[in-house]
């Protein structure tokens, strides 16, 4: 899959790269090549963005596990309330790591901006940026909301729809990356999975954002060969069932605008069923928090 | 470039075009069949220029490739194509496709253009929307010094003749009968009724799906 997009034109595998090394970096202590490499793969596709919250609570956190934790403020005697224990993360967040990081990834990304459009003009900005707060793109997708965009494209509701489809995506995004920071790759790939599948749009080049990642989450996935090969093949059945009237809709002109549209919730629902089978089934936490304990 | 009789160019000319293959992508086939016969002399170029509709278009990018593969050759006004765009929010296009012999006879034209419905509006009581092609005008650049035929006209064309650009080469429009039918493209649309019925369901789906995995994450993730 990366070979056969990279050569239409999509250097997926190279962003893919970047990503998988600002990880590397991360959990190796180098905040400043992390940062680099970070600022690198936004400036070459902006979906990376999205792991910032995670990275930063990731750091927050190595911070916490590498110092007297008394002195740090990080030891906590009683259990928190979620409310005074997401106000004590956005206080923590603001360390050196975390600025550091910061501050390098803009910088990084501020001389790449500013070099591409002194050599290209506002040409690079709109292509770069400015054309994705602007695109309306209605043709069929894998996305479960197309249909419902393409009605209602010039209606009155489509603003509200829009944001409508935008909160789910929103919501689970925080809250994934609160509860499963601290396994950096792990949080990264539910993040990108769950941006992917309840995106507005979604296409098979997509998948590559998380399929990268796979390979760091498998080795911790507690799931029998029979439950890992049944959820791969559902995956491969929801997009088979999109993909066949999709084929008709393109290439033979025949209205299955219907059918497109339910294979695009049943494939949703199959990303979900995943995705819950992926969380449920996965023990590097256990591991974590006994090293904690150890500690 | 090809050489013709410029006297006997309109008796019986005629130009065709069809919809090749089905669906978004298809293949615009143009032929044109001058007529007359009679001694070659000079050096001309035949081109055919349509206006394509809204909601129809050439993908620039493909049609560059074709070209340097020497498949098909071309000219579009404008030549910036928002390809995503849906067919109320694009515009018509100027095309000018330069035309091959073709071997089928003599006086034969050919040229084939890659070409791409766009997505139209829902409908409330239609499957399909409706893209209508007009005939294409037949013209003809010469780039020597005989005089034109009696039934070619000058013609305004922004375009090079045949890779020349210098020397005193004139583009005429050719008087010839027009294509028989208008050439129909069908494209699929939505449907309107489906509107509220959609937007529930998918909102619904989507609010079932992403509660299922917030609850995973509730009992499996660190919340406090």
């Amino acid at each position: 899959l990366p070979m056969a997009v990279s050569s239409r034109g999509n250097a997926e595998a190279l962003v893919a790269l970047l990503v998988l090394a600002t990880l590397y970096f991360v959990e190796g202590g180098s905040v400043g090549k992390a940062a680099a490499c970070y600022g690198l793969a936004v400036h070459l596709k902006i979906y990376p963005l999205t792991y910032a919250l995670p990275i930063a609570l990731h750091l927050q956190s190595r911070r916490c596990g590498t110092e007297r934790a008394a002195a740090a403020g990080c030891g906590k005697k009683a259990k928190l309330t979620f409310v005074r224990y997401l106000w004590q993360l956005v206080v923590k967040v603001l360390n050196r790591d975390v600025l550091l990081f910061g501050a390098v990834a803009g910088s990084v990304l501020a001389a790449l901006t500013l070099t591409f459009y002194r050599l290209y003009g506002w040409e690079f900005l709109e292509h770069a940026y400015l054309y994705h707060l602007t695109r309306r793109d209605i043709r069929h997708n894998f996305s479960p909301y197309f249909y419902m965009l393409y009605l209602t494209a010039e209606s009155k509701w489509s603003f509200a729809l829009g944001l409508a489809a935008f909160l789910p995506q929103l919501l689970l995004l925080l809250v994934v990356s609160i509860a499963f920071y601290r396994d950096l790759a792990f949080c990264c790939f539910l993040h990108t999975a769950i941006f992917v599948s309840f995106n507005k749009v979604c296409t098979s080049q997509y998948f590559i954002w998380y399929l990268c990642l796979l390979p760091l989450v498998m080795p911790s996935l507690k799931m029998s060969w029979c439950r890992g090969a049944l959820l791969l093949f559902l995956w491969f059945v929801g997009q088979g069932l999109w993909l066949a009237p999709a084929y008709f809709l393109e290439f033979k002109g025949c209205n299955t605008f219907l059918l497109i549209w339910l294979a695009g919730l049943v494939f949703l629902f199959i990303n979900s069923l995943i995705i819950v089978q992926i969380i449920s089934h996965y023990q590097k936490e256990a591991q974590v928090s006994k090293k904690l304990k150890q500690q | 470039c090809i050489t013709l009789d410029v006297q006997a160019a309109c008796r019986g000319a005629t130009v065709t075009q069809e919809l090749l293959k089905e669906g978004f992508h298809r293949d615009l086939l143009v032929r044109a069949e001058l007529g007359g016969v009679g001694e070659d002399s000079g050096g001309c170029a035949v081109a055919a220029r349509t206006r394509l509709p809204a909601g129809i278009y050439v993908d620039p990018y493909e049609l560059a490739s074709l070209q340097q593969q020497n498949l098909t050759k071309a000219v579009l006004t404008p030549d910036v194509i928002d390809v995503e765009a849906p067919e109320y929010l694009a515009t018509d296009l100027l095309v000018l496709l330069y035309m091959e012999p073709d071997p089928r006879c003599p006086r034969c034209f050919r040229a084939t253009l890659p070409v791409h419905g766009r997505y139209h509006r829902p409908a409330e009581d239609s499957e399909e929307a409706l893209v209508v092609l007009k005939s294409p005008e037949v013209l003809i650049c010469c780039c020597d010094s005989h005089p034109p035929a009696e039934c070619w006209k000058p013609a305004e064309v922004e375009a090079p003749c045949s890779g020349k650009t210098d020397g005193p080469c004139q583009w005429y429009s050719v008087t010839h009968k027009p294509a028989y039918e208008e050439t129909i493209l069908q494209v699929p649309v939505g449907f309107r009724q489906h509107s509220s019925f959609v937007c529930v369901v998918t909102l619904l789906a989507t609010v079932l799906c992403s509660s299922l995995i917030l609850a995973a994450v509730c009992r499996y993730g660190h919340l406090s």
